[in-house]
């Protein structure tokens, strides 16, 4: 683009109009020019020129008139008038209505180039005031779209959001914050501190006795309601004017209960299986030194007793390194199934054959019914196996001696009914809400020699959950316990 | 030759304390939970006490040395633990603890009898 100056002339008189534009030509202009006001008009309206120098008489339209619609449409072309007829009142007419000076008829050269460069001087600034004004409008839309936005973005954030000034006063704020912290009224630049938990208002504190605010965030857990109830994260930071003077801090707060409630979970997780895995390990351990510690003697039943309980336990520890492997492949799903069409009666009474020693060895029989033409079942067989596996020997193991087992297969319209009864020691209802729950093992008289994982029933409540199906349990302290398990079959 | 109870819900850790115990000499009293244990503890006197942490519950030999405490009964305990640095549970400050000694199992015989030695001595100066 060029920075060439455009001028328009529009005058009906010939010669002066062709004067005038080689004369500005010769002074390097583009001059465009217009023999009439129609087609001044015309010419000032398509295109931006910089400079308009328009008669004032002309036969078809007055050159105030030709001024005033070519200003409508271009603000910004200074526009003279020329005029034979100058009057103080035709200059000041024609300056309200627009024009930038008026250049009396006849000029020399050295005043129309005086008045050319004058005039090109207003245009620059006519420009410049143009584009402040357009960046200064820019500006605020962007001012008030960036505040709705921020409130839109603050508002949809889950952390609360608090500001104060440097002297404790809320500036800002959003409900979350409001919410977590159990403030009910408050209004902006309202005194803030005396309304937060003394934790929060203490860290504020800290920030506004710094002459200049703490130059770094600082966080804090902080135990809103004990007992884990609520817990929240607060990082407050101080806020600066732009130009570096402090000016208040702001505080977001994040709810971090649930993460807590985790954590603890998890820890207690961990105590759990190492306390689990590390028992067995001990006991072992203390007949290991037993049986070589030389200063004690024993007999040779002692050593074998001493050998074969350490190999149970052993062989408890290796149960429970694979139950836990178990459960952790379920979680992660990582474990690859092998669904095919099952007969439920077949795997269970494998599964029955598999325990008949552990049975028998407590005086226990079994009861077995089974409804004619069971429908199939689309499953993996290992898991089936030991879901079974594991229900029945807790009936075993947790029966009475010379006990009974009620077995029941049937089947309704949707789901394999399978139904396990026991004369055994039953529970309390405190025990039965915690029984799916990993490592929980009911400790009374009954069951202080019976041996497990405390994961048996975990895996049996994640096998059936992953089949869609569902495992009820009826229960009687000191009279046994009845688990039902539904397993989906594909109706056809 | 002391007496001294055991009281531990693993069968296996009690019968070979016991033993490492026995050669010593000492009669031991053993118990398999907390409420047995007290009953031991109040009826037969013993001049010290092995006490495991977790039993029925993951903290009820705590609870158990504190009630012998503010009852005044000052016999020795030794403390069994099988996971000392636990986390997730608010226990495992020995300064907390009323008890005597601290030990996490595994124990060896001459480390058992040494502690149980030390204790006893502790008791009869």
């Amino acid at each position: 683009m060029d920075n060439t100056a455009k001028i328009l002339i529009v005058d009906d008189e010939k010669g002066l109009r062709i004067g005038t534009q080689r004369l500005l030509e010769s002074e390097g202009f583009y001059v465009e020019s217009a023999e009439n006001g129609t087609d001044g008009i015309s010419l000032g309206t398509q295109k931006e020129f910089d400079l308009a120098i328009i008669d004032l008489k002309m036969p078809d339209i007055d050159g105030l008139e030709v001024l005033q619609t070519i200003k409508k449409d271009k603000p910004n072309t200074v526009c003279f008038i020329a005029t034979a007829f100058a009057s103080y009142d035709t200059a000041i007419e024609a300056t309200r209505i627009g024009a930038y000076s008026y250049i009396p008829k006849p000029f020399t050269p050295e005043e129309l180039l005086h008045n050319v460069q004058q005039g090109l001087k207003q245009r620059k600034l006519l420009i410049e005031a143009e584009r402040l004004k357009r960046e200064r409008e820019e500006n605020l839309l962007a001012i008030a779209d960036e505040k709705s936005r921020l409130n839109t973005v603050i508002e949809s954030i889950n952390d609360g959001v608090l500001v104060v000034n440097k002297v404790g006063e809320m500036v800002y704020y959003n409900n979350v914050a409001l919410k977590l912290l159990e403030i009910e009224d408050i209004e902006l630049g309202e005194y803030l501190l005396d309304k937060i938990p003394a934790k929060i208002s203490n860290q504020i504190k800290e920030f506004l006795r710094a002459e200049d605010g703490l130059p770094k965030s600082t966080s804090e857990q902080i135990e809103l309601k004990p007992n884990n109830e609520l817990f929240v994260e607060t990082v407050s930071s101080p806020v600066y004017h732009s130009d570096g003077k402090f000016a208040g801090v702001v505080i977001v707060v994040n709810n971090i209960t649930e993460f807590k409630r985790i954590e603890l979970i998890k820890n207690q997780f961990v105590s759990m299986v190492a306390h689990e895995l590390k028992t067995p390990v001990v006991a072992v351990m203390g007949f290991i030194d037993l049986l070589l510690d030389k200063k004690i003697p024993l007999t040779d039943d002692q050593q074998h007793d001493y050998m074969s309980r350490s190999s149970s336990r052993l062989k408890g520890l290796i149960d429970l390194v694979n139950d836990l492997l178990d459960i952790s492949r379920m979680e992660i799903k990582t474990k690859q199934r092998e669904i095919e069409e099952l007969d439920v009666r077949e795997v269970f009474e494998s599964t029955l054959m598999f325990l008949e020693q552990l049975a028998k060895e407590r005086g226990i029989v079994f009861e077995q019914k089974y409804e004619e033409n069971l429908p199939k079942l689309n499953a993996d067989q290992n898991e089936v196996t030991r879901l079974f596996t594991n229900i029945l020997s807790n009936a075993i193991k947790y029966n009475k001696e010379n006990g009974k087992i009620f077995i029941e297969i049937s089947s309704s319209k949707n789901y394999l009914c399978i139904k396990i009864e026991d004369t055994g020691i039953g529970m309390k209802k405190e025990d039965k809400e915690r029984l799916f729950s990993e490592f929980f093992r009911i400790k009374n008289k009954y069951t202080r020699n019976v041996s497990g994982t405390g994961l048996g029933l975990t895996i049996v409540k994640r096998i059936v959950d992953s089949y869609h199906g569902k495992i009820e349990v009826e229960s009687e302290y000191e009279k046994g316990t009845t688990f039902t398990i539904y397993l989906p079959i594909k109706t056809k | 030759m002391a007496l001294i109870a055991i009281i531990d819900d693993d069968p296996d850790i009690i019968e070979a304390s016991s033993l490492v115990l026995k050669s010593k000499g000492h009669t031991v009293l053993p118990a398999s939970n907390p409420d047995d244990g007290y009953k031991i503890v109040i009826e037969q006197k013993p001049e010290l006490i092995i006490l495991d942490v977790m039993m029925d519950e993951p903290d009820d030999g705590f609870f158990l040395a504190q009630k012998l405490r503010k009852e005044n009964i000052t016999t020795p305990i030794l403390m069994y633990t099988s996971v000392s640095k636990t986390i997730g549970f608010e226990y495992g400050q020995g300064d907390m603890v009323p008890v005597d000694d601290f030990v996490e199992k595994p124990i060896s015989p001459d480390e058992l009898v040494s502690k149980v030695d030390n204790l006893l001595q502790k008791v009869g100066s």
